[in-house]
């Protein structure tokens, strides 16, 4: 065969062509899209994720329906539908096409979307498992229902929609809905599936109503349980503590101060003037350069001087915990269980600056989850964590734990739920994949700590609930034993003295007076 | 007409149906008027452990204490035993009543039924009832016999003794090879003429017949009694009558090991599940023939010996714990056998030669008075 050696021109040619989706190839484990179940997840946390933005930017109370169909062997269909405000037609090639451009890559906000690139990433991922693009059907609520195909045009790194249609919104709708066909991905009802990620997310979102349709056409509800629009976090500028390199040059690359001391200055919290000179000594790096030509060993030295250098600490009020009574509710309209307890404990700092907050909540019995002992369900700024549960700092908090104290015994047959929610505009992930929280020592000690408060309480209540129980046992291998005992002793008395009815009758009072009726 | 059971029975017992129907209505009143005054009824029964068992070194024989223990309908860990009580007493009064008698197994099925609403029995197997029908006797102070319950039966006898049971009347010696098989209750049971001169009590039935076959009763006037395995209520009795009524001597031949020791010193003192009925039961006087440690060098059996087990070894050391077995001889024998680490069985001695146990074995001893007291 001819083998005909190619001009770098013509290599060069598709480079550019090849970034984005290279970009997506080489990082999909930072973004998530691993594995045939996780990336199914992954894909259905981007739109739950996308859906819960909209409807808390629109301070709309969620209606989500999730729907997932099997259109062949790892082939796929997932929709995620919601009612918030609509997406405009102008702004749909934004919403859904550029990937990296999505506000939250460098945007300091206690977010949900850890991943930076959000839904785009769904529409990448959809395209380049099947070819396809993906479809949104929006309506503001006016009197237009948009149906188009959006898929993301590499070259440019832009959304571009084809095949738009528009009809009648005779029936009033407002909302939007997204689908996406995705291959090598499967479905299954494992912690890891789309079915545990939705469970997680109702509890911690107790103001959103959702409704899941699996493959098999099961449809699960998982219900409202209160009915106010929590408040949506602030958007505060980052501390210095809490910034790694990349985060840097990300943020360095989307600013638009021209200079590195405006752009720290700026765009961060608690640089005052004297620790930009400070920072400029510490790192040896020119405070006049242009923040987009930054390198990442400039972005290291900075990093380094940053942990160096002592800063003020952040404001906390950028901080929007879930809240004790919405954990509770969300873990009671969920699991069911015969208690639950839940508490926002104080915000504090770890590595010196940054703030964090946790919350705790423990259910214990109800619904829970399949699989054997203490389910620990964890979240990050309200967002379940699905994957790495042995690496992460939360679940080595729990099981540190001496739950014999608090009465819990059998450890592998306890249905218990124990929830941990770190809040913090910086949460410490141990990797890319952003699903396990590293152990900051503030962190692990602060959520056991939590833990270790309600404990106590679930002990008290196992206390009682225990004691109730033995009575009750007690009661009915009481009453169990009445009648046959009455009719024996009424034979052996022949009838004389009393009935076999009064016998029993008597036995019973006898009983009840000591531990009460039998359906209390 | 049918000859009343009861009529049969030794004057110190209570000897009339309508007495033994009213200790049991009295027992069931006692309960009822708790219940009555609205009080936890409780039942008072003397314990039957070994806590409350002692030997009696003055009479030889294992005595029940005077501890009691209250089964509390409300206590739940009670519960179920009280029921079971109140069922097992108002079967006997039934039974007494209508002058039937009931096996003990007998006993458990007719009472044996599901709990209504639950998926329990009133007995699930008769081991509780057993020990039901023992509460009782012990309670009421009345034989299991005098309830018309008779106990499983085991064991024959084989030798010269002229034999009355109701109307038939044979001498044991002329029933061919399988002898008279003792009956659950021998009460009634009648020796015009004994002309054996000792009863030897065997263990196992295989040697029992062994001796038969070898005219050992005839050639030594011995009265074979196989109480195959722990002797029964009935083989016991009776051997307690031969013994205090036709002052034959007893002499038992067990296993070289702790459950043949076990058996013979049941036979002797008494055992302490049944320590009340000792004195109806128990022949203090009874001496032990073998096997032995000795034996096993006496007669060169060291190949014929089997290895101690480590149950057998712990067994060994509880009886050498028991106050009845602290006899000199017989802390000497356990020892023994711990040290040599074997057991020894009767039919070991066939090794020698089948005939050898007959021949020499038993009338050497015998004739030399080689006993373990």
């Amino acid at each position: 065969m001819n083998q005909e050696t190619r001009h770098a021109n013509d290599i060069f040619k598709d480079f550019r062509t090849q970034s984005v989706s290279e970009f997506f190839r080489k990082n999909a484990a930072m973004l998530g899209y691993t594995g045939k179940i996780r990336s199914l997840t992954t894909l259905v946390h981007e739109g739950v994720t996308n859906a819960l933005d909209a409807c808390e930017d629109a301070r709309i109370l969620p209606e989500i329906k999730v729907e997932i169909t099997e259109l062949g062997t790892e082939h796929y269909r997932v929709s995620v539908e919601d009612n918030a405000s609509g997406i405009p037609l102008s702004f749909i090639p934004e919403v859904f096409g550029r990937m990296l451009a999505g506000s939250k890559a460098h945007r300091n906000i206690q977010s949900r979307g850890q991943q930076g690139i959000g839904i785009s990433g769904a529409v990448m991922y959809s395209q380049v498992t099947t070819g396809k693009p993906s479809t949104v059907i929006t309506s503001t609520g006016d009197s237009h229902i948009i149906k188009c195909d959006v898929q993301i045009d590499v070259e440019r790194n832009i959304g571009r929609i084809i095949h738009k249609k528009k009809r009648e919104n005779g029936e009033n709708w407002r909302g939007t809905k997204l689908i996406f066909d995705v291959k090598e991905v499967l479905y299954n009802k494992s912690r890891y599936g789309p079915y545990n990620y939705l469970r997680m997310t109702s509890i911690s979102n107790p103001h959103a109503h959702i409704t899941f349709i699996e493959p098999d056409g099961t449809r699960i509800v998982f219900e409202r349980s209160i009915a106010s629009v929590p408040k949506s976090p602030r958007e505060t500028k980052p501390h210095p503590k809490g910034i790694t390199p990349h985060d840097l040059l990300l943020m360095a690359r989307y600013t638009d101060k021209w200079t590195l001391s405006s752009f720290l200055f700026n765009d961060f919290v608690r640089i005052s003037k004297a620790r930009l000179k400070e920072t400029e000594k510490k790192s040896g790096i020119s405070m006049k350069k242009r923040p987009d030509k930054l390198t990442w060993k400039e972005a290291e030295a900075l990093v380094n001087a940053f942990k160096k250098i002592k800063f003020m600490a952040p404001p906390v009020d950028g901080l929007i915990p879930i809240g004790e009574e919405n954990i509770k509710k969300g873990l009671e309209s969920t699991i069911q269980p015969n208690f639950s307890y839940a508490v926002t404990r104080s915000a504090l700092t770890y590595r010196g600056g940054i703030p964090f907050i946790v919350e705790v909540g423990i259910a214990y019995g109800g619904n829970h989850s399949t699989n054997n002992g203490t389910d620990i369900i964890r979240y990050a700024n309200g967002a379940p964590l699905i994957f790495d549960q042995g690496g992460c700092a939360i679940t080595e908090a729990v099981n540190s734990v001496d739950w014999k104290r608090y009465g819990v015994r059998e450890g592998d047959k306890t249905p218990l739920t124990v929830f941990v929610n770190v809040v913090s505009t910086h949460i410490p992930y141990t990797s890319a994949g952003k699903q396990a929280v590293a152990k900051e020592e503030e962190i692990f000690s602060e959520v056991r700590n939590g833990i270790m408060d309600g404990g106590r309480i679930l002990k008290s209540f196992l206390r009682g609930k225990r004691r109730a129980y033995e009575k009750k046992k007690k009661r009915d291998t009481l009453r169990k034993y009445v009648p046959e005992t009455a009719v024996a002793l009424s034979r052996l008395l022949q009838e004389k003295k009393s009935s076999t009815d009064t016998i029993e009758k008597k036995l019973l009072a006898i009983i009840t007076k000591k531990y009460g009726e039998s359906n209390e | 007409m049918k000859k009343s059971y009861l009529q049969l029975l030794p004057k110190n017992m209570v000897n009339r149906m309508n007495d033994i129907v009213k200790k049991l209505e009295q027992f069931g009143e006692s309960v009822y008027s708790q219940i009555h005054k609205k009080r936890s009824p409780y039942m008072k029964i003397p314990q039957r452990g070994l806590g409350n068992v002692t030997y009696d070194e003055k009479s030889g024989m294992l005595v029940l204490g005077d501890k009691f223990s209250k089964r509390y309908y409300m206590n739940v860990s009670h519960t179920r035993k009280f029921m079971q009580t109140l069922l097992v007493a108002s079967y006997c009064r039934q039974l007494v009543e209508e002058e039937k008698h009931a096996g003990i197994r007998e006993l458990y099925y007719a009472l044996k039924h599901t709990v209504a609403g639950s998926r329990e029995n009133t007995f699930e197997d008769q081991a509780e009832s057993n020990a039901i029908a023992e509460d009782i006797e012990v309670t009421l102070d009345l034989l299991r016999e005098q309830l018309n319950l008779t106990a499983d039966r085991r064991g024959y006898l084989y030798g010269d003794v002229l034999i009355k049971d109701g109307e038939d009347e044979f001498n044991a010696s002329r029933l061919g090879r399988g002898g008279w098989a003792v009956p659950g209750t021998v009460e009634d049971i009648q020796f015009p003429e004994v002309s054996a001169e000792y009863v030897l009590v065997v263990e196992t039935a295989a040697m029992a017949d062994r001796l038969i076959e070898e005219k050992f009763a005839q050639n030594n006037g011995a009265l074979i009694v196989a109480c195959q395995g722990q002797a029964p209520r009935g083989v016991r009795r009776l051997i307690h009558r031969l013994h205090f009524e036709k002052k034959l001597p007893v002499i038992v031949f067990t296993d070289g090991d702790p459950y043949g020791w076990y058996i013979y010193s049941t036979i002797k003192q008494g055992s302490m599940n049944l320590a009340y009925l000792s004195k109806r039961l128990s022949v203090p006087d009874s001496v032990f023939v073998g096997m032995t440690m000795r034996d096993i060098d006496q007669y060169g059996l060291h190949s014929v010996t089997e290895k101690l087990k480590s149950t057998d070894k712990s067994r060994i050391k509880e009886l050498r714990s028991y106050e009845w077995f602290k006899h000199r001889k017989w802390q000497k024998e356990l020892n023994l056998c711990l040290k040599k680490g074997v057991r020894i069985e009767q039919q070991a001695l066939a090794n020698r030669s089948l005939e050898f146990v007959a021949k020499e074995y038993l009338p050497e001893k015998i004739e030399n008075k080689v006993f373990l007291p």
